[in-house]
């Protein structure tokens, strides 16, 4: 096949696949879907390789991925660095300054020493902060990186690179790129679902879960615990469900009469869609409610039924991940803890902050085990980047309360699940917690594991924009971090 | 250009056999069309522009010419290479690649037997019209449009469909063209005059709708996809913008007929165009050069302002490259490209006419220019604000010339002391330069004391001279700067008490600070005086005080403030500095010359009369200053923090010459070149984008690559016709275009999907059937709401918010308020909405509208299960087919009548038997009088949504 004829075929079949949406279609169900493979079909394999690679096997089906907006302070949670707390208050060594870009500090801070006692948790005795004592109990479900990288010290772009692989605005979400790759495995629900914990939203707001230059149709679908859990799911008021149904009757028939007339493919879609539409005003509001939970779950999680909070969303989280959604995206707000103020400090924020999310993530981990969903989901826990083990000094000067500035060089997030490693730990920065001292993994690397463990070759699913063929893990090279596989 | 009917054939077999049957079949190789995809698929990757290996390149005639012998391909390196049975001598070696097919090897022999003649990408090659065919189409006579489809259509074996009835010609038209369908009036107009002549209805509907207001909101919508338009800055906070004039400036100028020649020209460069006799139309080019405004800017604190400002010259790169060009030139930031003959310093060399702009990624925006709110004040503003600036511009002038005239003496052996915990050191020969030392803090003063320099008698001005830190470093990568937010002088002779002398005015060295300088003059105002919010050179700041005799051993004490930091982390304080003093009486004399002070008190008078107009303050594009201007370096790997050689502006060689050939070329050169006769991108890349507009997809249907990785246009010849005439004898005129375009026969064919050809050609590239596929999202609110007789089609003003669903309005910054009022904004056209990036419209966000963020020169359509939910369930669509249904309860006559009522208006046509049969059983199946459940279904039909 040449080039011409290879991009008409292509410009075709992008055209077919923006009239469907595969985002809620059951026929990709199975591991990878046909998009996918059609995808892989195209340029890149035309002119490489004559095998049909299509990728490592999959070993998770689903993702439920947490992400703390504001970046938490990895030396008050996991990396415990008993070092630092000798040289607390010392002033910090030029070789940490030099070349480094801070948002807030000046000059020449002083080091800041771990905040908090920490204690060795589970058999695989890995350091959990006192701040975490129940995802102490279920620690060996966890695989650490101590060594995660950014290229971001600011946090909109910062969790646009976590996000999307790129610090602008308008690149794909790991979840569009899933589930446009994927496919869905509900075909009532969306595949990609996005759940916010209530305060602040993050900044860059619908970008973090943006389908970007990919069909509009990945973007991830905001559900919501309070009110219509989907926009528009609710009928009118005034309109009951069977006039609905006689409604939906009477536009089919209309849209049937039409279609024999013009014989255009795409009146049967629509057609389908708002059959779909009908039959999500159902099953949303369902998947969405957790009322009928027994007490023994509320218990377990700290659930309040009708709250908007990050413990209702784990819980809801493996409600959806149970109906099959492919890309679970919980935000939880309030992380940033610079010490500018009481809520943003180590002191009283960051506790405040652990006690509404410690409980319900060992909840989440321990109900997915007992329901035998450990082996095929991936949980993954982080921030957009660490926090420096320098005490922050604001405008230049001494701050009321104690917190730490940014710091991309070095920063902890866990994965729980399929194929991962659990009770290990990649990666270990330096006496300070400030720079990597082993095994530094940027997030292009974390990104290309995620994929592979979704059995996608992260080099292999590319979408052509603006003259490249864009990828998840962008130009650089990105490699598959194989010590956190299991 | 290429031969009309030889192409079209050869064409037609690539489609059907590819390259190698092409090479025996006819004698004449084409190096775009049959050699360079070879090179491309089986040699860039690594002789290519991302890595030259052995300094090879596939990209360029010189570099491959020492391996051919042209007219001789037996003597030529280039085959030996790649017919060698040695591995370790074949190309492409067997680890990179399989060897070439002996097809390819054949078609580079015959290449290089006919002579290796190089030629360029179709898309690089200036379009030009057509030789037409002998059109033997009957009686008729058709237009170039319909000739070259009908030759393509017969070609393919394809049978066109008839054409679609008048009046469902008539609403696609209106709603393609004006976006919204024919009112009851057009139609009966219509059928009217179609029963008198035909084809002047056809000719008169059309000057209709193009006389509509609507056709500029169709197309302004088109174009602010293609320019990023929002209101909201997209990053940080992503905070409101006032952004609104230049999307009210778009529409009319589309309403208006501008040309696109001139289009282009006000965008790319108004700010740099002479004034003429009317202030209030010349505001319109400062409006335009909004354009590259529309970048985002990032408020978050602790950001760096010239990573941003970086960020936003490269994306006015790609989007002028990508809106008006189709060329995404996003991979030559880093390296060359790798296919096209486009080198990574080219890359550099064209930012270079964006890099030179006074804006900074600031959270205030500047520069701005102030716009009334209500156009009818724009005369009286305008030319009050051209007066202003002109006598302003000559007092600075002549301010700045008494500077210049001035004797200055350089304090020396000074004492420094700063108010804060921050060190302070002096330095120099002549211990005359202050310069802090280590963490700096924030709302500093600095002090600065020495004796009066020897011999002065008098004081009548002192000169702030900031240095960069490090000079050689700034002119690549600008420091952070300074702003003097006030200053206090005082003299002390040696056993007298402080005397202080007041500070009068104050002057910058620039003619046009982003700061009113005089601001620090004012001790409650952190802002003030000074190289705003980076320095790239030496700064220099006078003070101009009350004129103040000095006795010998006076000391002369001053104090600098500097309270303002820009993003909350970066403090504006002079690092490293030196000050002056003069007892010249030139500025005395600038200050107090009766006719100074009587142009200044003009100035007052003018301003307190313009601070009268309402207005919004517009981020405009604004050169700076020639003696300020900003230097361009090439990054290494698209880095900007490693810059390397410095470039001037230029456009790629690639491409036809850039005017001024012995001067560097400015923006204004950069708008003639675009939109010069022989450009071979910028007219094919409009005809193209109207086409897409009217027929649902593109000639070539990659409406955002036209470059070597893009797709081929399906219509060739047709695209450069149109381009070509585009620009010639339709004089850049849209609407000529547009008229031509829908009163062509390819445009007015039945939609109809028949089996047969669906089967041969289902995407219908060849045009056998009219325009398909669905309308685009501001199209399908506002028809639905023009049926329910809600639509507000009132022109311009700031964004509007419609009802949201509950829910959705969640703004990082919580001022930023969604009120939804009951008056009229709560039904305007769809394209005054405002639009955040952060939180698209529900709405706008369900039906593909893109966010925003970057140039989008295609919307994707997608059918989805939310947008279902959107047109049953949304506030908006239940409020229209509640008035819809209203509408047909209250209307006089039986059943049908009204029925036929609803219909004309959603579909413009009268209802079939089946379809009242079916909607007259919903009517007896739901409660009430059902007809709220009619308009329901008729808003949601497929075919109220399609063309």
């Amino acid at each position: 096949m040449n080039r011409t004829e290879r991009l008409a075929r292509e410009a075709d079949a992008i055209d077919l696949r923006q009239r469907t949406r595969r985002h809620f279609l059951s026929s990709c169900a199975t591991g990878l879907g046909a998009a996918y493979l059609a995808d892989c079909a195209g340029a890149e394999r035309a002119a490489a390789e004559s095998s049909a690679t299509v990728g490592p096997p999959p070993r998770v089906k689903r993702v439920i991925y947490l992400h703390m907006i504001g970046a938490p302070s990895q030396l008050e949670l996991f990396d415990y660095k008993p070092e630092l707390a000798r040289y607390s208050g010392s002033d910090c060594p030029a070789e940490y300054l030099e070349g480094q870009r801070f948002a807030f500090i000046q000059g020449t801070p002083k080091m800041l020493g771990p905040q908090y006692a920490f204690e060795r948790r589970g058999e695989s005795g890995a350091w959990v902060s006192e701040l975490m004592p129940h995802f102490g109990s279920v620690v060996d479900e966890a695989c650490f990186i101590k060594t995660m990288q950014t290229d971001q010290f600011n946090h909109g772009p910062a969790q646009l690179m976590v996000h999307t692989g790129s610090a602008r605005v308008g690149s794909p979400s790991m979840g569009s790129w899933v589930t446009w790759g994927l496919g869905s495995e509900n075909e009532d629900l969306p595949g990609y679902i996005v759940l916010l914990s209530g305060g602040r939203p993050p900044r860059v707001g619908g970008a973090l879960w943006s389908s970007g230059f990919l069909p509009s149709v990945y973007q991830g679908v905001q559900c919501r615990s309070v009110g219509n859990p989907v926009l528009n799911v609710a009928n009118p008021d005034g309109i009951s469900r069977r006039d609905r149904r006689a409604t939906l009757d009477a536009l089919d028939r209309m849209n049937r009469l039409h279609h024999e007339r013009f014989a255009d493919p795409e009146t049967l879609t629509r057609i389908e869609q708002a059959e779909l539409a009908f039959r999500m005003q159902m099953t949303v509001p369902e998947a969405m409610s957790i009322d009928d939970e027994p007490e023994h779950v509320h218990q377990d999680y700290g659930t309040e039924p009708g709250k908007e909070s990050f413990a209702n969303n784990c819980l809801l989280a493996r409600r959806l991940a149970e109906r099959g959604v492919r890309f679970i995206q919980l935000f939880d707000w309030g992380w940033d803890t610079h010490g500018s103020n009481e809520m943003e400090s180590l002191s009283i924020g960051l506790k405040r902050k652990t006690r509404q999310v410690d409980r319900p993530i060992a909840a989440l981990l321990r109900d997915l085990r007992r329901r035998g969903m450990m082996d095929d989901t991936l949980v993954v826990w982080g921030g957009e980047f660490g926090r420096t083990s320098m005490m922050e000094n604001r405008g230049g000067a001494s701050m009321k309360f104690t917190g730490r500035d940014h710091n991309p060089n070095a920063f902890t997030i866990w994965m729980a699940g399929g194929g991962v490693r659990a009770g290990h730990t990649h990666g270990e920065t330096d006496d300070m917690g400030y720079l990597p001292a082993t095994a530094p993994v940027h997030l292009r690397d974390f990104h290309a594991t995620l994929l592979h463990l979704m059995g996608v070759d992260h080099r292999k699913m590319t979408f052509p924009f603006q003259g490249l063929n864009q990828k998840l893990t962008g130009v650089k090279e990105a490699e598959v971090v194989r010590e956190v596989l299991a | 250009m290429r031969n009309g009917g030889t192409l079209r054939t050869i064409l037609g077999c690539l489609w059907l056999g590819g390259s190698a049957a092409l090479a025996s079949e006819f004698q004449s190789v084409d190096f775009a069309r049959d050699v360079r995809p070879i090179f491309n698929a089986n040699c860039a990757a690594c002789h290519g522009g991302v890595k030259e290996t052995s300094g090879l390149s596939f990209a360029y005639e010189d570099s491959v010419a020492p391996y051919i012998e042209a007219g001789d391909a037996s003597a030529s390196m280039l085959i030996d290479r790649v017919v060698d049975d040695d591995p370790d001598f074949v190309m492409p070696p067997p680890e990179h690649g399989p060897p070439l097919s002996a097809e390819q090897v054949e078609t580079l022999r015959q290449w290089i037997d006919q002579g290796a003649r190089w030629g360029e990408h179709w898309a690089f090659e200036p379009p030009a019209m057509a030789a037409l065919p002998k059109a033997n189409q009957g009686s008729e006579s058709l237009g170039p449009v319909d000739v070259l489809i009908n030759d393509a259509l017969r070609r393919e074996g394809l049978t066109a469909n008839p054409p679609a009835g008048p009046t469902r010609w008539l609403r696609r038209m209106r709603m393609d063209l004006t976006g919204t369908p024919p009112t009851a009036g057009e139609l009966n107009r219509f059928g009217a005059e179609l029963a008198s002549s035909a084809e002047a209805a056809f000719v008169r509907a059309v000057d209709r709708a193009l006389a509509d207001p609507g056709f500029g909101h169709v197309l302004g919508s088109v174009w602010l996809d293609a320019v990023r338009y929002a209101d909201s800055r997209g990053l940080g906070q992503d905070g409101r913008r006032e952004m609104w004039k230049y999307r009210d400036w778009v529409i009319d100028t589309f309403n208006r007929g501008v040309p696109m020649d001139e289009f282009t020209r006000m965008q790319i460069a108004g700010d740099l165009m002479p004034p003429t006799d009317d202030p209030a139309s010349d505001l319109d080019r400062l409006i335009a050069t909004a354009a590259h405004r529309l970048t985002q800017t990032n408020e978050e604190g602790g950001t760096d302002d010239e990573e941003f400002r970086t960020e936003a010259v490269l994306d006015r790169v790609a989007t002028v490259w990508q809106a008006w060009m189709g060329v995404s030139f996003g991979c030559v930031q880093c390296h060359s490209h790798p296919y096209d003959p486009i080198r990574h310093e080219e890359y550099y060399r064209f930012a270079a006419f964006f890099n030179d702009t006074a804006d900074w990624d600031l959270t205030d925006d500047l520069p701005k220019v102030s716009v009334p709110v209500d156009e009818r004040d724009r005369a009286v503003a305008a030319e009050l604000d051209r007066r202003i600036e002109t006598e302003r511009r000559a007092d600075w002038e002549a301010g700045d010339a008494a500077v210049e005239e001035s004797d200055w003496r350089t304090l020396t052996d000074i004492e420094a002391s700063t108010d804060k915990s921050t060190a302070i050191e002096v330095v120099g020969d002549a211990v005359d330069e202050f310069r802090l030392v280590g963490t700096v803090e924030h709302h500093m003063g600095i002090t600065v004391g020495t004796p009066t320099p020897r011999g002065l008698r008098r004081l009548t001005a002192l000169r702030l001279t900031g240095l960069p830190i490090d000079p050689a470093a700034a002119e690549r990568d600008a420091e952070l700067g300074f702003v003097v937010s006030s200053i206090g002088v005082s003299l002390s002779s040696p056993h007298g008490e402080p005397r202080k002398v007041p500070v009068v005015a104050v002057l910058s060295d620039e003619p046009s600070p982003l700061i009113d300088p005089a601001r620090s003059l004012d001790t409650d105002d952190p802002m003030g005086v000074g190289p705003y919010p980076r320095m790239l050179t030496t700064r220099t700041a006078v003070f101009v005080v009350e004129p103040a005799d000095l006795g010998e051993g006076d000391r002369v004490t001053v104090t600098m403030r500097f309270d303002h930091a820009t993003n909350g982390s970066y403090p504006m304080i002079a690092r490293r500095g030196r000050v002056a003093v003069t007892g010249d009486e030139a500025l005395h004399r600038w200050r107090t010359d009766p006719r100074r002070v009587a142009a200044r008190e003009r100035i007052d008078a003018w301003r307190s009369v313009r601070h009268e107009i309402r207005s919004v303050g517009l981020p405009v594009t604004r050169q700076r200053d020639a003696r300020f201007s900003r230097a361009s370096f090439v990054f290494d790997r698209g880095n900007r923090l490693t810059k390397t050689d410095r470039v001037t502006a230029g456009t790629p060689g690639l491409f036809p010459p850039i005017g001024a050939e012995d001067a560097t070329p400015d923006r204004t050169d950069l708008a003639d070149w675009m939109v010069r006769d022989d450009h071979p991108l910028t007219a094919r890349v409009m005809v193209n984008r109207v086409w897409a507009m009217l027929f649902g997809r593109g000639i070539v249907p990659t409406q955002e690559d036209f470059g070597s990785s893009g797709a081929t246009p399906s219509h060739p010849e047709l695209l450069d016709d149109l381009a070509a005439r585009f620009a010639g004898e339709m004089a850049w005129d849209v609407k000529r275009l547009c008229r031509e375009l829908v009163l062509s026969a390819a445009y007015r064919r039945s939609s109809r999907a028949t089996p047969k050809s669906m089967a041969v050609d289902p995407s219908n590239r060849w045009r056998w059937r009219g325009p398909s596929g669905r309308y685009p999202a501001e199209t399908i609110r506002d028809a639905a709401l023009a049926a329910a007789g809600l639509l507000d089609r009132s022109i311009g003003g700031p964004p509007v918010h419609p009802p949201i669903p509950e829910g959705v309005w969640k703004p990082f910054q919580a001022d930023d308020a969604w009120e939804t009022g009951d008056d009229g904004s709560r039904y305007r056209r769809t394209v005054y909405t405002y639009t955040k990036r952060s939180i698209p419209y529900p709405m706008m966000q369900a039906f593909d509208a893109p966010t925003r963020e970057f140039c989008s020169a295609r919307r994707m359509t997608s059918n989805t299960p939310l947008q279902s939910l959107m047109t049953l369930n949304d506030t908006t669509f239940v409020e229209a087919a509640a008035a819809l249904g209203a509408a047909m309860r209250t209307s006089g006559g039986d059943f049908d009548d009204r029925l036929t009522l609803g219909f004309r208006r959603v579909l413009s046509r009268a209802p079939t038997d089946d379809e009242r049969t079916a909607l007259r059983t919903l009517t007896s199946d739901v409660d009430g009088d059902g007809w709220d459940a009619v308009a329901m279904v008729l808003l949601n039909l497929d075919e109220a949504m399609t063309r």
